[in-house]
This record gives C-alpha cells, sequence and structure tokens, in this order.
C-alpha cells in the first residue's frame, strides 16, 4: 500500500519543524541560524506542498487514538483546509529564509528561534484537526507559543502587550471551548464528521448560541473589531518574521475556524448569523483602516491593515452566509472563493509588507515612520519590493489585493433583491464599505511608502541605513514573485478555490461557469492584461517623448525656489501627511492633540518653546475595555475586604461554609 | 451660473484695441526668440521691488491690456518659463536666487528688465543692501523704463519676444 502523499508531506513538515526547534536549542551558535533556517524553510514548503495536494484534489484523514488522552487526535486534509495548509507554509516558508539573514544579527535569541518553528507547525496543525478536542489542542499550542513571541522583546511595550494578548486570546479559547464543546454534546460526538451529520437535528436556539460563541472566538483571533485591540499591541512587537507569520498566516485561521463551523458543521443556519458576521466585517474593515491612516509606527499601521483586510474576508464569509441564505448559491460561492482568494493574496502582500518593515527596523532601529524617509537610495531593493508590496495592500489594478476585492464587490453588486429588510439595507453598506476601506488603503499606503522610503532622511538613523543582507532579501523576493503571480494570473486558482468553496459546505457545481455568466453582464477585468497595457503606454509614450525631442536633454538641479538647501524639515511627515484625514474622521477616532508654548521669562508677548505632541488612542480600546479593565480592578479591590489575610477569619468562612452544607444536606433529604 | 454667462453678455469686451506692432527685436535676440514661434512664459522675479512694477505688470495682463492675446502667459516656475521679468534693484538677498532663477529658466531664455530701478538702481543706486542693477547680475535682453513702466510699455517689450 503506498502512502498517502498528503500525509507524507505533513509529516515532512513536522519532522523538519521539530529539528528545527531542537537545532536551535542544541546546535552552536556558529550553524545554528542557518541549520534552523535551513530546515524551517523545508518545513514551511512540505506544509505548503501538503496544502497544494489538497487543492488539486486529494484528501487524508486519520485517527490517532493514542497520541493524546480523551478520545485521541482525528486528522483531516480537504481543499478548504488545503487554502489555509498552502498559505500558512508559504508563509512559514518565506520567513524562514527572511530569518537566516534576519536573526544572524540577532544571533544570540536562541529562544526564540526554538519557539518559532513550533509556532508555525501549530499553524499548520489546526485546519488539518478534525475534531472538536484535537481543534482545541491545536488552538492553545498556537496561542501559547504565539505569546511567547510576543514577549520574546522584552521591555515595557512588549510586556504590556503580551498581557493583553494573553488575556484577550485565552478569554477567545474560553468562548471557543464553551461553543465547540456545547456544540459536541449537542451532537453526541466530537468528530466533526459526526457533528455535520447530526446537526440537522440539533434545535436552531442552540445552534444560533453555538454561533455566537464560534463567531466571538475566532472573530477575536482574526481581529475582528471590536476584539481587535490585542492585534495592533501584540504583532509589532514581535521579531519581524514571527510578525509576518502571525499577520498572514496566524490571523486567516479565525477565518477558518469560522467556515468550518458556519458551513461546515452548522450547514449555514439563521441569516441573523451571517449578517452579524457581515455588518461586523464591514466595522472592521473601515475602523481597521482608518486607525491605519493615521498611524505612524510602521508595524501598527501594518497590523491595523490586518484588522481591515480580515474585515473584508469576514464580510466576504458573511454575504457567502446572506446569499447562500436567499437561495442564491452561485453568488455565495464566489463571494466564499474571493475571501479565499483574498485569504492568499493578504498572505502574500503582508508577508512581503512585514518583512520589508523588519529589514527597515534592522537596517535603521526605529518603525517610526517621521523619523524615516530616504529609503530609497539606500535600501533600494527593499524599497522596490515594498511598493509592490504597498500596490497589493492599496487594491489597485496591478496588485495583489485586486482581483479578490473585485471579486468579492461583483458577487455583491449581481445579488438579484433579497428579502429582508436587514439584507436589503446590509449589501449595498456592505459595496460601501469595500469602496470606503479601499480608497483609504491607498492613502495609508501612498504615506507608508512615500513617507517612510522616499525623500531625504528625516534623522541619523535613517540617514546611516543600509540594504539588507542576501537571504532577507532573498525572502521578501520569494513573497513579491507570489504578489505578482496572485495579481497578474488570478484566474489559475480558480479549480482550486472551486474545490475549497465545495469542500465548505456550500454546494456548487465549479466556478468557471459561474465566471461566465459574471462575463455576459460585461464586468470582467483581466488584471494581466490592464497592467500589460499601462506598462505598453508608458513605454511608448517615452519612446515618442525620444523621438520628437529637438533638443538633447539638459540636467539640471532640482528647483529649490533659488534658495538652496532643501532640507527634510520641508517634507511630508507621516503625521502630517494623516492630517487632512484625521481631520474628516475627527468624530470617529477622537484623537488627542495637546500645544504647550513656553513664554520667555521676559516678557509673555516672546515665545521661548512651542511643544506640539498628538496621540490616537485606539477609541474602541478606550471606551470599551478600560470601563470593564476598571470593573473588574474595582471588584478585586473589594474581595480585598473578603479576603484581608486573616487566618481566624478564613476559619470562620470554612466553618461557615459546612453549617451551611449540612444544613442544604439535610434540607434535601 | 448663467448669471455669470447674463454678466459676460452685459459687460462685453474691454480690452483695448491692439496698438500697432512695435518696431522688431534686435536680430540677435529675434534669432534666439525665434525657437519661441509667438509663446512665451514668463517668469516675474522681484529683486527687491518696491512693487510699483509688480502693480503694473499685473495690469498689463489684466482684460484691459491682456498681453495673453500677444502670446505671453505667466507661469508659476523658471522651470515653465522662457522670459524672466526681473524688477526692481537687486538687493544682496536676491542677487543669488535671481542668478539660480536666470540658470534655472529653459532655453532659450529672455531677461527683461521691468522699471528704472532693475535698470540702473534709480532711486536705490548706492544703497547699502543693493548689490547692483539687473544687467550686473544676469546678462539682460531688453529694458522698459519707466518708475513704474506704463502697462502698455510692459505689452510692447513682451510683443518684441513673441513677435506677434
Amino acid at each position: 500500500m503506498s502512502a498517502n502523499p498528503v500525509a507524507v508531506a505533513l509529516a515532512v513538515a513536522g519532522g523538519f519543524g521539530l529539528v528545527a526547534s531542537t537545532g536551535a536549542l542544541v546546535l552552536p551558535a556558529r550553524i545554528r541560524v542557518l541549520a534552523t533556517g535551513g530546515s524551517a524553510a523545508a518545513s514551511g514548503t512540505a506544509g505548503a506542498a501538503a496544502g497544494a495536494l489538497a487543492l488539486s484534489g486529494r484528501t487524508y484523514a486519520a485517527h490517532l487514538p493514542n497520541l493524546l488522552p480523551l478520545g485521541g487526535v482525528y486528522l483531516r486534509v480537504d481543499a478548504l483546509a488545503g487554502v489555509f495548509l498552502a498559505v500558512t507554509g508559504a508563509v512559514f516558508a518565506v520567513a524562514a529564509v527572511y530569518g537566516i539573514g534576519y536573526f544572524r544579527g540577532h544571533g544570540s535569541n536562541r529562544a526564540v528561534q526554538a519557539v518559532w518553528p513550533l509556532f508555525a507547525l501549530s499553524l499548520l496543525l489546526v485546519p488539518v484537526a478534525a475534531s472538536v478536542s484535537t481543534l482545541l489542542y491545536a488552538w492553545e499550542l498556537m496561542a501559547l507559543t504565539s505569546l511567547l513571541l510576543v514577549c520574546a522583546g522584552g521591555g515595557e511595550q512588549a510586556r504590556s502587550a503580551g498581557l493583553w494578548y494573553a488575556v484577550m486570546t485565552h478569554l477567545g479559547l474560553v468562548a471557543l471551548l464553551a461553543g465547540l464543546v456545547w456544540l459536541a454534546a449537542a451532537a453526541h460526538t466530537e468528530t466533526f464528521a459526526g457533528i455535520a451529520a447530526a446537526s440537522g437535528s440539533i434545535s436552531p436556539a442552540v445552534k444560533g448560541a453555538v454561533f455566537v460563541l464560534v463567531l466571538a472566538g475566532f472573530g477575536s483571533k482574526a481581529g475582528m473589531v471590536p476584539l481587535h485591540a490585542w492585534l495592533p499591541r501584540a504583532h509589532p512587537e514581535a521579531p519581524s518574521p514571527v510578525s509576518a507569520v502571525m499577520s498572514a498566516a496566524m490571523v486567516n485561521l479565525g477565518v477558518y475556524g469560522l467556515v468550518r463551523v458556519g458551513f461546515g458543521l452548522l450547514h449555514g443556519g439563521s441569516r441573523w448569523w451571517w449578517l452579524t458576521a457581515l455588518l461586523l466585517g464591514a466595522l472592521s474593515a473601515v475602523y481597521g483602516i482608518i486607525q491605519a491612516a493615521v498611524e505612524t509606527d510602521l508595524k501598527r499601521l501594518l497590523a491595523y491593515s490586518t484588522v481591515e483586510n480580515l474585515g473584508l474576508i469576514l464580510l466576504a464569509v458573511g454575504a457567502a452566509g446572506i446569499l447562500s441564505d436567499s437561495g442564491q448559491p452561485v453568488l455565495a460561492a464566489l463571494a466564499l472563493a474571493a475571501g479565499l482568494l483574498h485569504v492568499a493574496t493578504h498572505a502574500a502582500f503582508k508577508t512581503l509588507l512585514f518583512l520589508g518593515a523588519g529589514s527597515v527596523l534592522h537596517a535603521t532601529g526605529t518603525r517610526d515612520l517621521d523619523e524615516l524617509g530616504g529609503l530609497r537610495t539606500r535600501m533600494p531593493v527593499t524599497t522596490g519590493l515594498f511598493a509592490l508590496g504597498a500596490l497589493g495592500a492599496a487594491a489597485l489594478p496591478g496588485g495583489a489585493g485586486f482581483p479578490s476585492e473585485w471579486l468579492l464587490l461583483q458577487s455583491l453588486i449581481h445579488a438579484r433583491v433579497i428579502s429582508g429588510a436587514a439584507a436589503l439595507v446590509m449589501l449595498p453598506v456592505a459595496v460601501g464599505a469595500i469602496a470606503l476601506s479601499a480608497g483609504l488603503a491607498v492613502a495609508t499606503f501612498v504615506k507608508a511608502l512615500g513617507t517612510g522610503f522616499l525623500a531625504k532622511p528625516r534623522s541619523a538613523r535613517a540617514e546611516h541605513a543600509h540594504e539588507a543582507s542576501g537571504p532577507m532579501l532573498a525572502g521578501l523576493g520569494i513573497a513579491a514573485v507570489a504578489c505578482l503571480a496572485l495579481a497578474l494570473v488570478p484566474g489559475t486558482s480558480a479549480p482550486a478555490l472551486a474545490r475549497a468553496v465545495n469542500a465548505a459546505g456550500l454546494y456548487v457545481g465549479g466556478l468557471p461557469e459561474y465566471a461566465d455568466r459574471l462575463t455576459a453582464i460585461g464586468s470582467t477585468l483581466s488584471p494581466l492584461l490592464v497592467v500589460a497595457v499601462v506598462v505598453l503606454l508608458v513605454l511608448a509614450i517615452k519612446a515618442l517623448l525620444k523621438i520628437t525631442a529637438r533638443a538633447p536633454r539638459r540636467a539640471a538641479p532640482l528647483w529649490d525656489c533659488g534658495a538652496p538647501p532643501l532640507t527634510a524639515r520641508m517634507e511630508y511627515t507621516a503625521t502630517s501627511f494623516a492630517e487632512p484625514l484625521q481631520r474628516v474622521f475627527d468624530d470617529v477616532i477622537a484623537p488627542e492633540s495637546d500645544l504647550d508654548v513656553t513664554q520667555h521669562d521676559e516678557s509673555e508677548y516672546l515665545v521661548a518653546r512651542v511643544a506640539y505632541s498628538r496621540a490616537v488612542p485606539d477609541r474602541i480600546e478606550h471606551r470599551l475595555y478600560l470601563p470593564v479593565v476598571h470593573t473588574v480592578r474595582r471588584a478585586g479591590r473589594m474581595a480585598t475586604h473578603v479576603a484581608n489575610g486573616s487566618v481566624h477569619r478564613y476559619l470562620g468562612y470554612g466553618f461557615c461554609a459546612v453549617i451551611v452544607l449540612l444544613v442544604v444536606l439535610a434540607a434535601a433529604r | 451660473m448663467l448669471s455669470l454667462f447674463r454678466k459676460i453678455a452685459a459687460v462685453g469686451r474691454v480690452a483695448e484695441s491692439a496698438p500697432p506692432a512695435p518696431e522688431p527685436a534686435p536680430p540677435e535676440l529675434a534669432a534666439r526668440t525665434r525657437a519661441l514661434r509667438g509663446s512665451a512664459q514668463v517668469r516675474c522675479v522681484d529683486a527687491g521691488s518696491c512693487n510699483g512694477c509688480e502693480i503694473e505688470i499685473g495690469q498689463a495682463f489684466g482684460p484691459v491690456y491682456d498681453a495673453e492675446r500677444y502670446g505671453a502667459r505667466i507661469v508659476a516656475s523658471p522651470r515653465h518659463a522662457d522670459v524672466l521679468l526681473v524688477t526692481g534693484p537687486v538687493t544682496r538677498n536676491m542677487a543669488e536666487p535671481l542668478r539660480r532663477t536666470y540658470e534655472a529658466a529653459a532655453e532659450p531664455k529672455v531677461v527683461v528688465a521691468v522699471g528704472d530701478c532693475a535698470i540702473d538702481c534709480g532711486e536705490f543706486a548706492g544703497a547699502y543692501g543693493v548689490e547692483g542693477a539687473a544687467g550686473d547680475v544676469v546678462p539682460v535682453d531688453l529694458v522698459v523704463p519707466g518708475c513704474p513702466p506704463e502697462p502698455a510699455a510692459i505689452v510692447e517689450a513682451l510683443r518684441k519676444v513673441t513677435g506677434r
């Protein structure tokens, strides 16, 4: 009997991952980085291969009864899991190649290098899990390893981020645990296959409650507003390759869980479920990108952009649920396919952007866009590749994010009139949210690229930047190739996406014929053609100018209004670039700015010093979380009156408890 | 919008009818300005003027004298300009910017010194802050005397450049 290729690829991924982890612990410093990075890259490649095999139609299922107590481990790989396996594996491999260069600088950090292959393996394990307990084990492994990596940086900020992350991810786990265990109890089995078969007989009220719990649990992992507060804190604190894996792969698993449970196990359910998902997705998309637009920390900006993109994916999933519920399976499948495609494209460009931001951090030691600038001449390759990623994140034609957002818009625009006021209102609102977030994304990434990389350096650190090392550029290069492939020929992924949508449990024959139907209404757009035409036009205009020019070109210094020199203080900073947007969204983001004027000792009409400070706190965090934190703290302080450390009082409590228990028992008899 | 059209119809044309063409520019200048083919982009440089000449230049491009009908047009950057209208005595602070402005203008470049100050420092000759006349800093091709010169004289100088 020949072995299942998916199983072989997964075993290879697991083996290399463990080798990388142990290698980091035992190998001498000289070869540690190279050996760990190499085997981690091999592990990621094998994981991606497993995903690709699953996407090509192969499946794999196994039951390992003795691996874990209580029911053992159930594994199952289908095309839906394949999407997430392929994305996670590819991101892991690219980040590992990049890490060879990145960790060489910080070579002594043995713990990070040992933990992060384990983290990536746990990410590969989540989509493979096929029972409630296996999924929860993998989920918790993922949460713990990523928590260690967030805290690895040390320092006050990392500690605070770690605390937020630990609390929120475990509250998410509690919600997930409650929801899935309730579901398993109602279905009398914990395997996914069993639950899917039995879910028809579960009462709708239970299913609705389970869905709400699961949405909270998975949504918090996917950075869904208002459960996103941990994401912009935790992602920037981890080392950059790990940030890339967290932002491009880990958050996706929240979407995976929602699709698997919502469509696969609960078979769609009621419409209000998906209306909620759609609404929260639209809210996340718009809120995330507004925060990103006014953010000046490069990695936090990228983290908020993750909130936006995951919001769009969530919106796609919600739209798929609504369309499926209203009897339009074709458009539902298209919406879900758009969501899954966006998972892949977002992973591609976000890996590129986070790794590029890592190179900048490595070269300059700062993430503050206000202090950067001028990197184009010092880091030309990184700048070019970051620009490619920014084009993708801005969702413009030719960028990676464009095909998936276009497909999503198409599926929403072509929806037939749906009965029900809520759905009728929400679908156009969703279209508006996508358009608004795409527009703001352009502003955000023009800011990130323009103030971060172009013009003159605004600090000594940016002035002394240097180009990244070979392995780091190689990692960026691979991610850039993936971006280009997804941007120019997204159509090649259609059969794989169709299989994934089938596996998700939305019934559909296949995507190509539906794509044709959309063509008939005249709404196709070939990204490859657009890019080819633009490039050809630019070349043609250049050639035309060359032919028609009557005089040779004259080189001249940059015009500086006759009063040189041009200084970096004349440039747009990230703060000033975002100022108009901050003004427009003043009511939403409620920025805090403070102008402090110090008068001269001699006269109050002479100004000695003017200090301006501005902060854009996360408003949802302020309004929603701080009251809860304060309440908990107050409750804790009140509890100190009850438990004040006196042994006598505790003995008294014990005595009273026994008396009460005896009375209750006596009364119950 | 409609009221705007009504106003246009009511006011009609206020530009004075074109005076006869001025005598042609010196042959050396005419040879250089032939490449402009009747269209001159103009950048004004205030090198230290009292602003009197600027007001007259403004009038020259206003609706009554309407220099634009002869092909001259004000632009915002010397990078776009063929003609520099230099006004005022060149002060110490403006000498270097004037030199740079001249270097930044496109070939072929024509410098017109507008007003007595630009021609020979006028009232301010020998003042401590004055570096010299415009001709001491950049090569001057045409002069428009007057303190300040009449708009018609400025238009006439520009017509020599455009040849219209």
